[in-house]
């Protein structure tokens, strides 16, 4: 790039205009292509193990074959949910369940690789991820609450469950916390005008989690939609991360806010959930509620399915596309607030905005995954010393690399236990990427003078 | 030209709030189309930092005369930089307004003021890994919209920028790379890529070797004497100030205590007053020079140093 700058002087201008031209930066070029190929080795090797055992040929003829790749039914199926055809056992096996693993893997990490680097933007905080706002603590808070305390849902007005007969405490509990709630999020709302959408917003979500209250009978007149908990729990726990980001960002807002502030509302609210989350540990009376709770919290690809991918496939692509979008904003961020300022930028308004798909992207990986910690802190820089601190390299970067970690620690959490014990046993792909991003993380750290600076 | 003679007088002649309003609007309402020129003017404005009660700027008013320079000068914390970040709208004002040809600036749209004037604050930050060509190429940010691509608008003015601020050699460096000079000279055409009407300098010229302060002052010279940008300027060099500026406005605890030429604000009994300092000023062809000579200690002392400015006084007239 700077030998064509330098011979073409100052004339013309040296740039290309073509608009994507950034994208073939060989360096950029060369992370997605080590990202694919990790991807495809580690997929491969999730396909063709298990407890139904295949060889890596059987395993890559049953990827492509034919008969499943290209029929319309089949991926119907998949990602509409429609009927599934008839294929071979081998096929099966790799198309329904061992591949579909893969995709959420893949999905799961691009979204959280994307949400830590627009936060790491935005609060020009190095050490930002996507749960630094207390999205996964609300998350997890709402998880135990769902798995804990309750037992099967019935949806109804919060004032109607005070006559319930049974539950009594805690559906009275669950309205006045919904009360003080609506009405505490409405004062932050009318002190501050531009809050008062958010405070709303944020008081109906905190609400609605809390709306549902364990089996009351209703009085009569009053429909009854009950739900399995299974079914609601992912996107509970993705509006309970919503929700705890929309408290974060009010207590933050003072005529404005900060990142300082944002990070450290997160901080106390994080705290707070996080205690909360623990008390309710202590209320868990079977060790199977706890394993699934901690599975939740730690972020587990166990047993996901085509479901996971249609439920988070859109709005996975929504993110992507916006945080493709925002990138320039972000750059522009990256100048701190004063010049962001001064090039005319409504730098509340981005902010919020970028924090907005960040927390999409955090609460659709959370949906079908659970909280799968240093995913998103440790793929950002990874990038950044791979391409740069371009934003728009950074974003597409992420797309790749965060995959790549993913699909990986998800072999060692699939087939981990059975190389070093025998066992089946599955471990929480959580536990995974803690255990090889962290060394990795050293490793450059040791390397890099510079690593970890925004 | 006539407009420029008119706003000499009429800003020279008064401190009236009322009658720099007036002017400002009538030149804006009668040259929108083609007027060359902005005049950026607070007035009356009372500015502070929110969690404090006392306003570091209590109700002053100052006029940007249109395609001159300005100098913003005083002693440490005599609000200059404050009251640039008012008009800036960095900091939105207690009391009074701040004009951009008329309109007041807080109810202009963000990225419509971004590309009527720009700041160059006194510390920016970056990511070190950003060359300085990228660099200078977020100075359009408020030119473009939410999807739209560079133009070849956009090229042209980067490389303006990046040639007026004599970068073109470093401009493949990485920011990090930098000296503490030649990133000033990257930021400054950074704004200059902004291809604003009216722009605001904070400190450009302080913690940069004498080389830089030179190359700094030389740029907004050529802004001065070749374009009709309005430059307002904070400077800590009084002297440097003095030989850049057309006008001067000299401040000291959050208020104005001399404006006008560089003749008529540095004298050496200014030079007493605001900056509690004796000095000797000399008048030369390329604007006062001043000799400092020692600090003003304390309310004892007066009765010496006044008789001493007489005395030089005397000598130079």
């Amino acid at each position: 790039m700077s030998n064509e700058t330098v011979g073409d002087g100052q004339a013309a201008g040296t740039r290309d205009t073509r608009r994507f031209v950034w994208l073939f930066d060989p360096r950029l070029v060369m992370t997605a292509l080590g990202s694919i190929a990790v991807v495809v080795l580690a997929g491969l090797v999730q396909v063709s193990f298990g407890s139904y055992s295949m060889s890596v040929g059987q395993a890559w003829s049953a990827v492509v074959n034919p008969d499943v790749l290209l029929n319309q039914q089949a991926w119907n199926s998949f990602l509409l949910g429609g009927e599934l055809p008839e294929m071979g056992r081998k096929s099966l096996i790799v198309w329904s369940i061992r591949l579909p693993r893969v995709f959420v893997a893949i999905i799961v990490g691009m979204n959280l690789a994307i949400s830590g680097a627009i936060f790491q933007a935005i609060t020009r905080n190095e050490l930002a991820s996507p749960f630094i706002l207390g999205v996964s603590s609300g998350a997890g808070l709402m998880i135990l609450v769902v798995l804990v305390a309750i037992p099967s849902f019935v949806l109804a007005v919060p004032f109607l469950a005070l006559t319930g007969t049974q539950g009594g405490l805690l559906g009275g509990g669950a309205t006045l916390v919904w009360l003080f709630g609506v009405a505490g999020a409405w004062w932050y709302g009318v002190e501050r005008r531009q809050l008062r959408a958010i405070g709303l917003v944020g008081a109906v979500l905190l609400g609605g989690a809390f709306v549902a209250v364990p089996g009351i009978s209703l009085p009569v007149g009053v429909g009854e939609l009950s739900f399995a908990v299974s079914t609601l729990l992912p996107v509970i726990a993705a509006l309970g991360g919503i929700a705890a980001f929309l408290v974060v960002y009010a207590i933050a807002w003072k005529n404005g806010t900060s990142p300082v502030r944002l990070v450290l509302a997160g901080v106390i609210v994080g705290t707070v959930f996080k205690s909360l989350q623990t008390a309710l540990f202590f209320f868990a009376d079977d060790l199977g509620v706890v394993q699934e709770a901690l599975a939740w919290t730690t972020g587990s690809l166990t047993g996901t399915d085509w479901e996971q991918v249609r439920m988070a496939l859109p709005w996975s692509v929504i993110a992507v596309v916006l945080a493709i979008a925002g990138a320039r904003q972000c750059n522009v961020m990256l100048l701190g607030e004063q010049t962001a300022k001064s090039l005319g930028m409504s730098i509340e308004k981005v902010r919020f905005a970028l924090s907005g798909v960040a927390v999409l992207a955090a609460a659709a990986s959370i949906a079908v995954a659970g909280i799968v910690g240093f995913v998103g802190l440790i793929v950002p820089h990874m990038v950044r010393n791979l391409v740069g601190s371009d934003y728009k390299k950074v974003i597409v970067g992420c797309l790749f690399v965060g995959p790549a970690l993913m699909v990986a620690a998800d072999v060692g959490a699939r087939l981990g236990m059975g190389v070093i014990t025998g066992s089946d046993l599955q471990i929480p792909v959580g536990v995974v990427t803690g255990l090889v991003g962290g060394p990795y993380f050293l490793y450059l750290m040791r390397k890099k003078q510079e690593m970890g600076e925004i | 030209m006539t407009h420029k003679i008119l706003d000499r007088l009429l800003s020279s002649g008064t401190d009236a709030a009322g009658t720099e309003e007036s002017t400002g609007e009538a030149v804006s309402a009668e040259e929108d189309e083609q007027m060359p020129t902005s005049e950026l003017s607070g007035d009356g404005l009372v500015l502070k930092y929110p969690p404090m009660d006392e306003p570091v700027i209590d109700g002053e008013t100052l006029v940007a005369e249109p395609g001159a320079v300005t100098a913003l000068v005083g002693p440490n914390g005599s609000g200059k930089s404050t009251l640039l970040k008012g008009l800036a709208k960095q900091l939105a004002p207690e009391d009074g307004s701040v004009l951009l040809d008329g309109r007041d600036v807080h109810t202009m749209d963000t990225k419509e003021l971004a590309r009527k004037l720009g700041l160059l604050s006194q510390e920016s930050t970056s990511p070190n890994s950003i060359t300085v060509e990228n660099l200078v190429y977020h100075g359009r940010y408020p030119h473009r919209g939410f999807f739209e691509h560079v133009t070849e608008a956009d090229h042209a003015a980067v490389n303006r920028a990046i040639t007026l601020a004599g970068c073109e050699d470093i401009r493949d460096r990485e920011v990090g790379s930098l000296s503490g000079g030649q990133k000033q000279l990257a930021w400054i055409a950074m704004v200059l890529a902004q291809d604003t009407d009216v722009l605001l300098l904070d400190e450009p010229t302080t913690f940069l070797d004498l080389h830089h302060q030179l190359e700094v002052m030389e740029i907004v010279e050529t802004l001065r004497d070749e374009s009709d940008i309005t430059v307002v300027v904070v400077l800590h060099d009084i002297e440097q100030a003095a030989r850049l500026a057309d006008k001067m406005v000299a401040l000291k605890d959050g208020s104005i205590q001399a404006r006008g030429t560089p003749e008529e604000v540095v004298t050496e009994r200014l030079l007493a007053e605001v900056f509690e300092i004796d000095a000797r000023v000399e008048v030369t062809q390329r604007g006062p020079r001043i000799e400092p000579l020692q600090p003003r200690h304390d309310e004892g002392e007066p009765e010496q140093p006044p008789e001493r400015i007489a005395r030089a006084d005397g000598g130079d007239s």
